[in-house]
């Protein structure tokens, strides 16, 4: 481990007097904040919406075949976080983001980097299936065609046709790729959605409440693919199902009013979590 | 450098659930337990002194009362089906939850050793219930239960409030259950003048067992109450080196 990184490995969160006089916030991290195979590193990230801040200082590491859970209440800043990773905030007027985040070594805010590719490499699912108003097959197809990835029809199919069977739609749609992606129900469409993504080679995928608005079993599916999509990407997902959380990821973070409080292994984090506020949160006492 | 504010047990007592009746659910099932851990040290004392005092009325009574602990493990098991399946409760009510479980566990099979100990007793005085038992077996049963009565009744005390020096206590006068047991087996094996039939000594050596694992049952249910306080499984490990961990614990 780096020294930088033993060094941002803080082990002081904590309610002091001087958090208490800053109204409630905490100081630093408790836990691991690396992983060992990192996609994206994060260090000092600050973000404020004009004149308030909404990310004091995170600092995690994003890593490959790994899935991270963000958790915590409403504006605690997870999704806020969530959106810096592929520069989805830069679409607000007045967000500032500060700090550094790198993918591969490359710093992603960097004024030479086109955000366009970016959120190729960075794909992201949202709370609310959004296919286009277009085929089955033209959903998936879009990305790869508009970043060039392919060089003839018959690699696009194979291209969406690959995409489809990893997101686990292929069987239920292959009949009729014609059809609009939007006839199609809210699980389907939001395993089209994640077929979309993955047809542009992401490394990374983040997933803002992908199930939210789902049924139970339509949940299930997509977790087993989230599992199985861990094999290949790093996986970021906001949840806010404790339950969701504790199922799909490998760790666990715990935001609170902008802070990142803990990270840590997700089995450690649910059954003796460090800090009273992430224990808290995850048993509900919060509030 | 600030000292991370660490999840305490203590806090989480003090601190309601969002959901109220989460706390509703979880007292029931402590209140049970605490229940049947009273009834244990109860039915303990009622069994010995039916022998110790040739009176065996508390014998039959001990027997009539044992279904009820069984019952209020059944409850128990039902209660935590319920709280598992309505909330999934995670951390320090997760470790509650599994805890009480296996306290009920413990506790119910104490009230088994206790009943055992009324049948023992109805069994040494099944020819002449008035009888005196020898002077030096009287005091060492009478010591052995007191502090195996002891040992519980604190076991539980420590259950209410998840104490753990409470339970670092229970496991330090181990040795003192220990030694009293000895003194138990070595009145037993002591020549007497008339020396007991074997009719008699059997009984009064399944007592003395019954006791000694009833003060087990003591030792397990502090092993639970470090459980749920510090989150660490202590079972099946080293008491010397245990005690001395948890001593230090702040430190």
């Amino acid at each position: 481990m780096s020294t930088l990184a033993s060094e941002i490995i803080r082990n002081t969160g904590a309610i002091s007097a001087a958090d208490l006089a800053r109204g409630g916030r905490v100081s630093g991290t408790i836990g691991d904040i690396t992983a060992p195979d990192p996609r994206m590193v994060c260090r000092g990230v600050n973000v404020w919406y004009g004149a308030k801040q909404a990310i004091r200082d995170v600092s995690l590491d994003i890593g490959k075949n790994q899935v991270v859970a963000m958790i915590g209440p409403s504006g605690c800043g997870k999704s806020t976080f969530l959106r810096c990773l592929n520069r989805m905030n830069d679409t607000i007027d007045g967000c500032r983001v500060g700090g550094s985040i790198r993918l591969d070594g490359q710093e992603i805010y960097d004024k030479r980097v086109d955000p366009v590719p970016l959120r190729a490499q960075v794909g992201m699912v949202f709370q609310k299936p959004n296919p286009f108003p277009k085929s089955i097959y033209e959903n998936v197809a879009y990305g790869p065609r508009i970043h060039g990835l392919t060089n003839s029809k018959a690699e696009l199919d194979a291209l969406v046709e690959t995409s489809l069977k990893k997101a686990g739609l292929w069987n239920e749609v292959k009949e009729r790729l014609d059809q609009p992606g939007t006839g199609l129900s809210g699980g389907q469409q939001q395993r089209l959605c994640i077929a979309r993504t993955i047809a542009v080679s992401p490394e990374v995928i983040l997933m803002d409440e992908p199930c939210s608005a789902l049924d139970p079993i339509a949940t299930a599916i997509i977790e087993e693919l989230i599992d199985e999509l861990r094999e290949h990407y790093a996986i970021a997902i906001v949840t806010h199902s404790m339950q969701q959380a504790a199922r799909v990821s490998q760790r666990t973070a715990y935001f609170h009013l902008g802070d990142l409080v803990e990270v840590g292994e997700t089995n450690q984090v649910f059954t003796n979590p460090r800090h009273q506020l992430t224990e808290d949160y995850i048993t509900g006492r919060f509030g | 450098m600030d000292e991370p504010q660490s999840p305490s047990v203590r806090n989480h007592l003090a601190h309601a659930h969002t959901v109220r009746a989460y706390d509703r659910e979880l007292a029931r099932l402590r209140g049970l337990i605490l229940d049947m851990g009273e009834r244990v040290v109860e039915q303990t004392q009622a069994a010995v002194s039916a022998l110790l005092d040739a009176d065996l009325s508390p014998a039959y009574r001990v027997l009539d009362r044992e279904p009820q602990i069984d019952f209020l493990a059944l409850d128990a098991d039902e209660e935590v089906f319920r709280v598992i399946a309505r909330r999934q409760p995670t951390a320090v009510d997760l470790r509650i939850v599994l805890a009480l479980a296996r306290i009920a566990g413990e506790a119910e099979r104490g009230a088994d050793k206790a009943a055992r100990i009324a049948r023992s007793a109805l069994e040494f005085r099944a020819d002449d219930s008035d009888s005196a038992l020898p002077a030096g077996i009287a005091h060492a049963l009478r010591a052995q239960d007191e502090l195996v009565c002891c040992a519980f009744e604190r076991s539980i005390a420590a259950v209410s409030q998840f104490d753990c020096d409470l339970a670092v206590g229970i496991f330090e006068d181990e040795p003192a259950l220990i030694s009293a047991t000895q003194s138990m087996h070595q009145a037993l094996l002591a020549p007497l003048d008339p020396p007991l039939p074997p009719a008699k000594l059997g009984p009064l050596f399944v007592i003395a067992h019954a006791l000694e694992y009833i003060g087990r049952h003591a030792g397990a249910i502090a092993e639970q109450v470090i459980y749920v306080a510090e989150g660490k499984d202590v079972r099946f490990r080293n008491r010397e080196i245990l005690i001395e961990t948890l001593r230090h614990r702040g430190g």
